[in-house]
């Protein structure tokens, strides 16, 4: 394999820092093919400081894909990625000093205790603060001389949560943290991050998570970006989003009129009554329908996980 | 004083928590002096990001609802608003006229309109008496 980086010069020069308001990641027009299969393609990402950021998609919608060229695990095949306003491919070390990873699949070398895996991850890191490890030890009650490879898939979670926050990373990425958790530690999951990781100053505290488990991150995240098939669907505002879509529910007291509804998503019938989703046109289909004189009308917001099924079916 | 999120009510998170310790503030649930809990442990239990906290508590303060008090956390504010009296006015004619289109919206008549105000009036009065009530009977 040839070694890109191995230019002294290039590596060498770190860029100047990027200003304040510069986006934390910026995923422009990425590309990344396996063999035959596209799996991401034209895919556009912009997460700002401070914000905490879902990726959501379905199962192979191209996330965990995004997520290695994050990580300079797999190279973009056309677009570009840029973390801190670095390249990863070509300033490994400088962004990765920076970034808290807890992947999906946690492996940490079985034969290690709890104790010896963080002094090892620590080895790594040029800051590690030893209060939140001792407290976050202490709140997920893991015995620091039991070996890794006896834990549960939660507790493994859980060590792997606490090696990326003790570095105090500007950034923490989250891939499918939560999934094959039981509900409570999903639970306590969330509140240690939101607790131990957003403690420190919002500006150096990013997240993004990237996740088909959209319930538990429904308070967490700020803004999203729905993937599906490759590449950016939507990207909303997480309060813009509740506010735009709405499930509204007539019901007549004959058969409603057969009515054309612009801006209107699944539109269902049955018998006297009527659903749909509106994408934006909330109050204006309220209004059309409240002049059709129904016996019952009402409009409810829609959760993150509904938008998600909205957009997608 | 417990708090609920209503992630279908599509209001935005931090206005639900700046609206529910602002009703419990008016109905004496939470009275003046009464602490808070600080931003961490709250975001924590309602398990929402610590910013929206943050933004909420923000704006309690900005309408004289809360004070922080360095080293000593957050709490309510006797009741005196330090805005204008036709201010405050003009902020609950606009709140008012949002009821009367919804109103409109759900073909709720004015008559019948006005009567929920004198009820609902009633029950928030309700309210403050059985606060008052604890507080001195304490």
């Amino acid at each position: 394999m040839i070694n890109r980086t191995s230019d002294s010069k290039t590596s060498a020069v770190i860029p100047a820092a990027p200003p304040e308001t510069a986006a934390v990641i910026e995923v422009k027009g990425l590309k990344y093919t396996y063999g035959r299969a596209e799996a991401v393609h034209d895919l556009n990402l912009t997460v700002k400081p401070g914000r905490c950021y879902g990726l959501f998609g379905r199962n192979g919608a191209g996330k965990t894909t995004t997520m290695k060229c994050l990580l300079n695990l797999l190279r973009p095949q056309g677009g570009s990625v840029r973390l801190f306003g670095l390249d990863p491919s070509r300033h490994e070390v400088e962004v990765k000093r920076r970034i808290g990873y807890v992947p999906d699949y946690v492996a940490f070398y079985p034969w290690m205790t709890v104790r010896e895996t963080l002094d090892y991850l620590a080895s790594f890191r040029s800051h590690w603060n030893t209060e939140t490890e001792r407290d976050l030890l202490n709140r997920f009650r893991l015995a620091p001389d039991q070996r890794t490879g006896g834990l549960s898939k939660g507790q493994r979670t859980q060590v792997a949560l606490v090696a990326a926050i003790c570095p105090e990373p500007e950034l923490l990425l989250l891939d499918e943290p939560t999934s094959g958790l039981d509900p409570i530690v999903r639970r306590e999951f969330i509140e240690t991050v939101i607790g131990a990781y957003q403690e420190g100053d919002p500006g150096k505290r990013t997240i993004l998570v990237s996740t088909h488990l959209i319930t538990e991150f429904e308070g967490l995240i700020d803004e999203f970006t729905i993937v599906d098939k490759g590449h950016d669907v939507l990207s909303l505002h997480a309060d813009a989003a509740r506010d735009r879509y709405q499930k509204i529910r007539a019901r007549f007291a004959h058969e409603p009129p057969a009515v054309e509804f612009t801006g209107a998503l699944h539109v269902r019938r049955q018998g006297r009554e009527l659903e749909l989703i509106a994408n934006g046109e909330g109050p204006q289909i309220m209004e059309v329908l409240s002049r059709l004189a129904p016996e019952s009308l009402t409009s409810e917001g829609l959760t993150l996980e509904e938008v998600f099924v909205a957009t997608l079916k | 004083m417990l708090l609920q999120v209503n992630y279908k009510s599509g209001k935005p998170v931090y206005l639900q928590v700046v609206d529910q310790i602002k009703a419990a503030a008016a109905a004496g649930t939470l009275q003046s002096g009464e602490s808070l809990p600080s931003i961490r442990p709250l975001a924590e239990e309602l398990r929402v990001n610590r910013n929206t906290i943050a933004k909420a508590y923000t704006e309690l303060e900005s309408q004289g609802v809360i004070e922080t008090i360095p080293g000593k956390g957050c709490f309510v504010r006797p009741n005196n608003s330090p805005l204008k009296k036709d201010v405050r006015r003009k902020l609950l004619m606009e709140e008012l006229d949002q009821v009367i289109v919804q109103a409109h919206h759900l073909q709720v008549p004015a008559g019948e309109f006005l009567e929920l105000v004198r009820e609902r009036l009633g029950v928030m009065e309700e309210k403050q008496r059985a606060n008052q009530a604890k507080e001195f009977g304490a």
